[in-house]
C-alpha cells in the first residue's frame, strides 16, 4: 500500500490505553496519515457515524461498553474491515467478536510491523470485488471457482464435496478468519450438530491434498482456539 | 432427632418393653418359672445398656428384680419371698445384671473414647499436612521471588538503559532497538509464563478438550516458529497414507506445551536438527520431540520439570527463566496428559507429550 491511494484510507482506533492507542497510530501513520482516535466505545461508535472510517482498530477490553456491544454496533452501521486487540490467544471473547463480524484478531503484544501488515491486508479485501466464479492461483496451486476444480502443476487434485465446499468458503475471502462456527454454518448449512467434530478432520485431509508440506500448511493457517483462514500468498 | 430426644425415646422404648413381657410372662405364669422370667430381664438390661446407657440398665435390673420378686416368686403378687433360696435366685439376679451393665457400660465408654482419639489425631495430621503445604507454597514463593525479581530485572534494565541512551543522543537509536525489542519480547514470555504458572497452581485453569487432528496441532507448532532461522532445523515424520490421528485436547494450551518442548529442543542442539514424530498407541496419540544436544544425567531428569529449574553449572541460555517445562508438563497434565522424558539413541533428548486419542466413526 503506497503512494496517493493509501492517503484516502481513513483509520480508527478504538483502545482506552493512551500509549497503546499512540503505539498503534504511530505504526501506521507512515502508510495511513488519516487515523482517528477514540478512547471509548461510545466515541468509537460516534466516531464511525460521523467520519466513516475505512477500516477500524478495535480494543477488546474497554472501559464503558462491553466489545461484542460495541463491535455489533460498527457492523450495523458499516462493512469496514474490524481488527480486534486482544490479551490472549483463543480467547472465546475473541471468537464471540469474530462471530459477530469482526474480521481479523490480533494478540497483544503484537509486533508494530505485523500489525501494518494485517491493515494492509484487510484494506485490500474490503476493496476487492469477491469472487465466486474466477480462477484463483496461490503458492502453486489454481482453484477454478466455477467449473469447481482444483489443480498443481497441471494435476488435477481430487476433493469430496464438502472438502471442495469448505475451499471454496474460505477462498471466497482470502486473508479473513473464519471462525469454526462460521465454517460449519456455512458448510454444513447449521450452527450446531456432531458433525462439527469433523471440521478439524476434514480440513487436515484438504491440506494433505493441497498443501506441499501439510505438516508445514502455507495456504490454510490454523488461529489457535478460533478457526481458519486462507492465505494467497504464502 | 437431638441426642436428648433420642435418650428419651430409648428410655420409653425400653421400659415399655419392660412392662410389655412382663405382662405377656404373668398371663403365661402357670406354665414358665423364675429363671425364665430372670433370663427375659436379664436380657432387657443388657438391650438398654448397650443401646442407651448405664442407669437406664440399672434402673431395668432393679425393676427386674422387684417384677420377679412380685410377679413369679410364691407367693405371687406380693414382695415376700417363701423360701431363704429364693433370696439367694434374686441376689445372683440383681448382681449379674448389674455386672453386666457395669462392663457393657465401661466398654462403650472406652468405644467413645477411642473414637475421640481418633478424631483429635485426624484433626492434627490435617493441620501437620496443612502447615506443610503452606511450608511449600512459601517455599515456592520465596523460589518465585528470587527468579522472578533476577531474570525481570535482567531485561528491564536492558530496555531502561538503551531507551535513555537513545533519549540522550539519538544516533544510536536503530541499534538500541533492536535490543529493546528482543528485551522486551524476553520480558513478555516471561510474564506469560508466570502468569500461566501461578493460575495453574491456583487450579485456575480452564481446559476446552474437543477432538483435535494431531496434524493440526504439529502445522500450528511449526507455524509459531515461522520467521526463526532455526525453524530450518524442524523435521516431522508422520504416517500420510494412514488416515488422521485424532486425540482430545485443548488445542491452544496443547500447542503451549509443544511450542516449549520444541522451543527447548532447538535451544539445547545447536545446528543438528530437530524431529518430532506424530504416533498413536494404546488409546494415547503422543509427539515425541527429539534432540541431538547433550541430553540430561540421571539425577536431573525430574528435576527439570521443577518450577525455575536451572541446570548445574555454567548457564545452558541466559534466556530461559526454566520455566517451560514446568508449564509444558502441568498443561498437559490438567487434560489428562503427560510430558516425560528418555534418553534419546545416539545422543540427545527425546521428550513426549501424550494426550488421549480419540476416535470418530465416520466422516460425514
Amino acid at each position: 500500500m503506497t503512494g496517493v491511494a493509501a492517503e484516502h484510507y481513513r483509520l480508527l482506533v478504538i483502545e482506552d490505553e493512551v500509549d497503546i492507542r499512540r503505539a498503534v497510530s504511530a505504526a501506521l501513520r507512515d502508510q495511513h496519515p488519516a487515523i482517528i482516535e477514540a478512547s471509548t466505545g461510545t466515541a468509537g461508535i460516534d466516531a464511525v457515524d460521523t467520519s466513516h472510517p475505512d477500516l477500524i482498530i478495535l480494543d477488546l477490553g474497554l472501559p464503558d461498553i462491553d466489545g461484542l456491544a460495541v463491535c455489533t454496533s460498527i457492523r450495523a452501521a458499516t462493512a469496514a474491515p474490524i481488527i480486534v486487540l486482544t490479551a490472549r490467544h483463543g480467547e472465546s471473547d475473541t471468537v464471540a467478536l469474530l462471530n459477530a463480524g469482526a474480521d481479523d484478531y490480533i494478540t497483544k503484544p503484537f509486533s508494530t510491523q505485523e500489525l501494518a501488515a494485517r491493515v494492509s491486508v484487510q484494506l485490500r479485501r474490503s476493496r476487492t470485488p469477491r469472487s465466486h466464479y474466477g480462477v484463483i492461483m496461490a503458492d502453486g496451486l489454481s482453484i477454478d471457482l466455477h467449473r469447481r476444480q482444483a489443480s498443481r502443476d497441471s494435476g488435477l487434485i481430487r476433493l469430496t464435496p464438502i472438502e471442495w465446499d469448505l475451499l471454496a468458503v474460505l477462498v471466497s475471502d482470502p486473508g479473513r478468519v473464519f471462525t469454526h462456527q462460521q465454517l460449519f454454518a456455512a458448510v454444513w448449512k447449521r450452527s450446531f450438530g456432531d458433525a462439527r467434530l469433523y471440521l478439524r478432520v476434514h480440513i487436515t485431509n484438504l491440506r494433505r491434498k493441497i498443501e506441499r508440506n501439510p505438516a508445514d500448511p502455507r495456504l490454510i493457517i490454523t488461529e489457535p482456539g478460533v478457526g481458519y483462514r486462507f492465505i494467497l500468498t504464502p | 432427632m437431638t441426642p436428648k430426644t433420642v435418650k428419651y425415646v430409648d428410655w420409653a422404648l425400653w421400659l415399655s418393653l419392660l412392662v410389655l413381657s412382663t405382662l405377656v410372662m404373668r398371663v403365661a405364669r402357670p406354665n414358665i418359672g423364675e429363671a425364665h422370667a430372670a433370663f427375659v430381664y436379664i436380657l432387657i438390661v443388657l438391650g438398654a445398656t448397650a443401646g442407651g446407657e448405664r442407669w437406664l440398665g440399672i434402673l431395668v435390673a432393679v425393676l427386674g428384680f422387684l417384677a420377679i420378686n412380685y410377679f413369679f416368686q410364691p407367693p405371687f403378687d406380693s414382695l415376700t419371698v417363701d423360701q431363704p433360696l429364693d433370696y439367694l435366685a434374686l441376689v445372683s439376679f440383681l448382681s449379674t445384671a448389674l455386672v453386666a451393665n457395669h462392663l457393657l457400660a465401661r466398654a462403650r465408654a472406652e468405644a467413645e473414647t477411642a473414637r475421640k482419639h481418633a478424631e483429635e489425631i485426624e484433626a492434627l495430621s490435617a493441620e501437620v499436612r496443612h502447615a506443610e503445604a503452606l511450608r511449600e507454597a512459601s517455599r515456592l514463593k520465596d523460589i518465585l521471588l528470587a527468579s522472578v525479581s533476577h531474570d525481570l530485572r535482567t531485561p528491564l534494565t536492558a530496555i531502561r538503559a538503551l531507551a535513555q541512551d537513545i533519549a540522550a543522543d539519538g544516533s544510536r537509536a536503530r541499534g538500541h532497538a533492536e535490543i529493546i525489542v528482543g528485551q522486551a519480547d524476553r520480558l513478555g514470555k516471561m510474564v506469560a509464563d508466570v502468569l500461566d504458572l501461578s493460575r495453574l497452581k491456583g487450579g485456575a485453569f480452564t481446559m476446552n478438550a474437543e477432538v483435535n487432528t494431531a496434524e493440526d496441532l504439529l502445522g500450528a507448532t511449526i507455524r509459531q516458529f515461522s520467521g526463526v532461522p532455526e525453524a530450518k532445523r524442524i523435521e516431522t515424520v508422520i504416517d500420510y497414507s494412514q488416515p488422521a490421528l485424532l486425540g482430545t485436547f485443548d488445542f491452544v494450551q496443547s500447542l503451549r506445551v509443544m511450542t516449549n518442548l520444541v522451543d527447548n529442543a532447538l535451544r539445547c542442539s545447536r545446528d543438528a536438527p530437530v524431529t518430532i514424530t506424530v504416533a498413536q498407541s494404546n488409546g494415547a496419540l503422543s509427539f515425541q520431540v527429539a534432540d541431538r544436544g547433550p541430553g540430561i544425567p540421571v539425577s536431573e531428569r525430574e528435576r527439570i520439570f521443577e518450577s525455575f529449574y536451572r541446570p548445574n553449572g555454567p548457564a545452558a541460555d541466559a534466556g530461559a527463566a526454566g520455566l517451560g517445562l514446568s508449564i509444558a508438563r502441568q498443561l498437559a497434565e490438567a487434560q489428562g496428559g503427560s510430558v516425560r522424558y528418555a534418553d534419546r539413541v545416539g545422543g540427545g533428548s527425546l521428550f513426549t507429550f501424550e494426550i488421549p486419542s480419540a476416535k470418530l466413526d465416520s466422516l460425514t
